[in-house]
Parts: C-alpha cells; sequence; structure tokens
C-alpha cells in the first residue's frame, strides 16, 4: 500500500486515532508519518538512523561516569565539536577532531574497527606540514643529540604532564611522537593506554 | 549512451554487481556537518572547479549538477540507482554530483564526506574498481589535498570509514540458499570475519528479489588489497553454495524448477498489474530460471535493469505524472511486458 499522503513510498506505518469515538486510520510512510505531528510518537520517526545510537553506545556513552563527565566538555578548537557531541552522534566535525580526541577514543576506534593504525594506501600528493599541527608551532621533534630511549623517557613525561593538565591536543601531539620513534625500533609498542585519566 | 547496468554479463551467473566507494576529505575545510550554508558552496563549488575536466583522466562525459537543481523524483531515481544514499538525499546545504554518461563513476561532493567516489560494474570485478577508483583518488588529491593522519589514514566524518575510507560490495542473486533454514545465522556469522551481508531490498528481515550485498565492515587496519581480496572470496564462496544447492535443485526437482520459472515469465509477460514485491519475486525466480538455462531470451536482456526500472520512483519518472498505487502497479506491468524479450 503507498503512502496516503505523499503516495510515493510504501505505507509502512498504521495511525489509528480515536476523538470522540470516532476511529480513524491513517496509512503512511515514515517520512510523512515523521512531518505530521502525532504527538509524542513523532520522536520515533526522528531518528532514521538508529546505527548512529548504536555506535554512541560503543563509543562511549556505556562509560559515562562522574570521571567522564569532565571529558564531555573538551572541544576542539577548530570546529567547536564537543567530546559529548562526538560520542552522541558517532560523528567528528573537522580532521583536528581526531587529534583532539585521539586519546579518548584511540582504543574505542581499536574496538570498533578491530585494529587502531592505517596499513592501506597513502595520499600520492601531500604537502609536507604534517608534522606541525595547526596554533601550536615549535618543535616537531626532541632533540636529536639524546638516544631514542631518552627522547622516549622525555617524550612519555611530557606526555603524562599534558594528560594530567588535560592539554590532550598537546598530549596528542606528544603521544604520535612516541610513536614514530618506537616505531623505528620496534613495530608495535602499548604506550596508548592511559586515555581518560 | 547505455548505461552500466543495462550491459548483460556473460558467464558469472549470480553476481549481479560489485561496487568500490572511496570516503576523502579535503585537508582544508571542516568535516560536512560543520560547515555553514556558506562554506558548505563554497568547498562544492571549489571541488567542481578542480575536477571540471574529469574527462582528461578516462575519457568519459561527465555530468554535474547541484543536488539541491533536482526534483525529489530524480534523487529518488538516483538513489535506486545507487547514486546516492538516503541520508544525503535530505541534504539542505549544497551537495554536488558528478556522474559519467553510463553513471559506473559518480562523485559526491560534501556528502557525509567532502568527496565520496563511486565505481560500480556488472559481474565480479573488484580488482579493476579499485585501478580505476584508485586513479581517480589520486587525480582529485594531485588538486586537493586530503585529510590524513600517520595513525588513522584517511580522515572521515564517521569512525566507521576511517582509515582507507573504503568500502568494497558485490550484489549476489542467493534465490535458494537464502531459503534454508542454516541462512540467518550464515548473516550472523559473516560478521565474524568483518564482513556485512544484508537483502537489498525490502525491509526488516523480510528481503524480496533475493538480492544481497557483500560488503566489508571494517576499514582501518586492512590494506585496499586485503579488503578487496576478503569481499571478492566471501562473494566467491557464497556463490559456489548457491551452485550447489540449485545444481542439487534441479537435479532433483527439475520438473519444479523449470515450472517455477515458466510461470514466472508468462506472469511477467502478461500481467496486468503488478506490486513491487510481486514484481521482484517473480524477476528472481526467473533470473534464476535464465542463471540455471532453464530458457534463453530471443535478445540478450539485463534481469537487473528491470529489477531498477520498476523501482517506484524511476515509473513515476517515466509517467512525467504523479500516479496512485493502482496506477504504479499498471505501470510497473506494462513497463515489464514491454521490456521483457520473447523466448527462443
Amino acid at each position: 500500500m503507498l503512502c496516503e499522503k505523499c503516495k510515493i513510498r510504501e505505507a509502512n506505518i498504521k495511525y489509528t486515532e480515536v476523538i470522540n469515538g470516532v476511529k480513524n486510520e491513517h496509512n503512511l510512510c515514515a517520512q510523512c508519518a515523521k512531518e505530521m505531528d502525532l504527538g509524542h510518537y513523532s520522536a520515533i520517526f526522528d531518528g532514521e538512523f538508529p546505527l548512529g545510537k548504536l555506535l554512541s553506545a560503543l563509543l562511549g556513552l556505556e562509560e559515562s561516569s562522574q570521571k567522564e563527565d569532565k571529558l564531555q566538555q573538551i572541544m576542539c578548537p577548530s570546529c567547536k565539536t564537543t567530546y559529548q557531541e562526538f560520542v552522541e552522534n558517532s560523528r567528528f566535525g573537522c580532521p583536528d577532531c581526531y587529534g583532539v580526541f585521539d586519546l579518548l577514543i584511540g582504543d574505542k576506534i581499536k574496538k570498533l574497527q578491530g585494529n587502531g593504525t592505517h596499513i592501506g594506501k597513502k595520499p600520492k600528493y601531500q604537502k609536507i606540514e604534517a608534522l606541525t599541527r595547526e596554533g601550536e608551532a615549535g618543535q616537531p621533534f626532541a632533540e636529536p643529540e639524546l638516544s631514542r630511549d631518552e627522547q622516549l623517557e622525555i617524550l612519555k613525561a611530557k606526555l603524562q604532564e599534558a594528560v594530567l593538565k588535560e592539554e590532550y591536543q598537546l598530549a596528542a601531539r606528544y603521544r604520535d611522537e612516541i610513536r614514530s620513534l618506537s616505531q623505528e625500533t620496534q613495530p608495535e609498542n602499548s604506550t596508548e593506554g592511559r586515555s581518560g585519566e | 549512451m547505455n548505461k552500466w547496468f543495462e550491459q548483460r554479463e556473460s558467464g558469472q551467473p549470480n553476481v549481479v554487481s560489485s561496487r568500490i566507494r572511496l570516503a576523502r576529505n579535503w585537508d582544508k575545510y571542516r568535516f560536512p556537518k560543520s560547515l555553514t550554508a556558506q562554506e558548505s558552496e563554497e568547498l562544492v563549488k571549489r571541488l567542481e572547479y578542480g575536477l571540471k575536466n574529469l574527462k582528461e583522466l578516462d575519457g568519459k562525459e561527465y555530468e554535474y549538477a547541484y543536488l539541491e537543481e533536482l526534483d525529489e523524483l530524480s534523487r529518488r531515481a538516483l538513489r535506486e540507482r545507487r547514486i546516492l544514499s538516503s541520508g544525503i538525499i535530505e541534504k539542505k546545504e549544497t551537495v554536488g554530483l558528478i556522474v559519467s554518461r553510463d553513471e559506473s563513476v559518480s562523485i559526491i561532493l560534501n556528502g557525509d564526506d567532502h568527496i565520496r567516489i563511486q565505481v560500480i560494474s556488472p559481474g565480479l570485478h573488484l580488482g579493476e574498481l579499485w585501478k580505476t577508483a584508485d586513479q581517480m583518488d589520486d587525480y582529485i588529491n594531485a588538486r586537493f589535498s586530503y585529510a590524513f593522519d600517520a595513525k588513522y589514514g584517511y580522515l572521515t566524518s564517521f569512525p566507521t570509514n576511517v582509515g582507507t575510507g573504503m568500502r568494497a560490495s558485490v550484489v549476489l542473486h542467493l534465490p535458494t540458499l537464502s531459503m534454508g533454514k542454516k541462512f540467518q545465522s550464515l548473516v550472523g556469522d559473516m560478521s565474524r570475519f568483518g564482513i556485512t551481508l544484508r537483502g537489498v531490498y525490502g525491509e526488516g528481515s523480510e528481503n524480496y528479489g533475493a538480492l544481497y550485498e557483500v560488503t566489508n565492515q571494517k576499514t582501518l587496519g586492512s590494506s585496499e588489497q586485503e579488503i578487496i581480496n576478503l569481499v571478492t572470496q566471501t562473494a566467491n564462496q557464497l556463490n559456489h553454495q548457491e551452485q550447489q544447492v540449485r545444481e542439487r535443485a534441479l537435479k532433483n526437482h527439475r520438473l519444479e524448477r523449470e515450472d517455477e520459472a515458466y510461470k514466472s515469465y508468462g506472469v511477467l509477460k502478461y500481467a496486468r498489474r503488478l506490486s513491487a514485491k510481486d514484481a521482484m519475486i517473480f524477476l528472481s525466480q526467473m533470473m534464476t530460471g535464465v542463471d540455471d538455462g532453464i530458457f534463453t531470451f530471443r535478445e540478450s536482456c539485463s534481469i537487473y535493469r528491470l529489477m531498477l526500472g520498476i523501482q517506484t520512483a524511476n515509473l513515476q519518472k517515466l509517467s512525467h505524472e504523479p500516479l496512485s498505487k493502482e496506477e504504479l502497479d499498471m505501470a510497473r506491468a506494462a513497463y515489464i511486458r514491454n521490456e521483457l524479450p520473447e523466448l527462443c
């Protein structure tokens, strides 16, 4: 049966209203039902994509606690998306979000994707400014005179400090540096388990 | 010019089409959800300008359009032909469309991500499609630098696309396998291998037409080639199993199989009214008959093209005036009568 309102889509919602004992039946499609004012039932049709909500559960809401309340306020400086918004919509606002929320989402993305690190194609044509993220100019690498282990120690300390101060963007950068440094020595390590502390 | 789905593939029964989709973002702009209307327009115009000579890449003729210029029926028809997704159809901000004449290559600008490349073909050809998509990707990348991260790969609006930004999918016709009791549990098991198997037409657990789409679930941590291999192997495996049950059915119940195929042809060839669901079921049964060699058409005929043709928006579009449910069913039957060749 076609929707009685648009006459295009298949009607998959049967709406029965009884007003003063007079019964009326309507056959509508989800979209028209959403547009019509069906009182509090309208809410049912609001989200055509329950996927978003499903992901939300996986991405963070499940462990929402007092500790997380504070984290929810973290905001991406470039697009003003907060961590809470991200968790609710499962959607990033801009490329910088990945850096800003990295420590919070790293494990969750891993859970969602089964893996945390990209190994496919890389862009053929890319600017080489990659290491200096906007907003904070400065040394992309630690001093070259130090041994690799020493550099790693220093970076790890800096990372911990940044996390404690809740400077997540900075922390993410240290994390990246640690990774690129340690990747040269060994393929896989565990420097990323500090999310949310 | 023929559309990609009007070509009839030979030699690969049960495989309807393959598709590769890549999600990319230009690093100069925030993701579509954070853009103002003005920024959206600017982004789409700049991308479109940069890609105005796409023809030089592959010699194909491309059409350029904005979603807002299209009426609702045209948009819905594009969705039926899988150029647009249902989420994008509703979008208020500027969305750009670049579609090759045969609709085998399309680029959506400012949909969920800034750039969505899609290449599609009949049969199982993910490797070749990836080559095409890869070239297109490099061509676009030479003009627009991408949002890319060493750890996360290509950055996308949704964390479900991050990494390769790639979805590889194959549409299969599984009329007999899907009737089996074990099929539902098979669908569930697929996710353990990182594969999604879902019905193409119909809602919920109902699927009429027996078309199923095999897609990779994950985009991070596997290379493009690994994804293609996984989806191809899964599609081949499913097709192989379908073939086996079909051969068995044909051997043990030849008369029933022939009867079903001929009856479907008869109904499709002479019916005066057909609902979308009935038409899909009969087309599916006829497709089974043709693939099993029960009968052949006098002229070549892509049954998948008929399946696309009888969808509501396409029929509405052909008629040039709004059709009621009754009229739609009549138009559907007439469309099939007209398109269906005689039997040999």
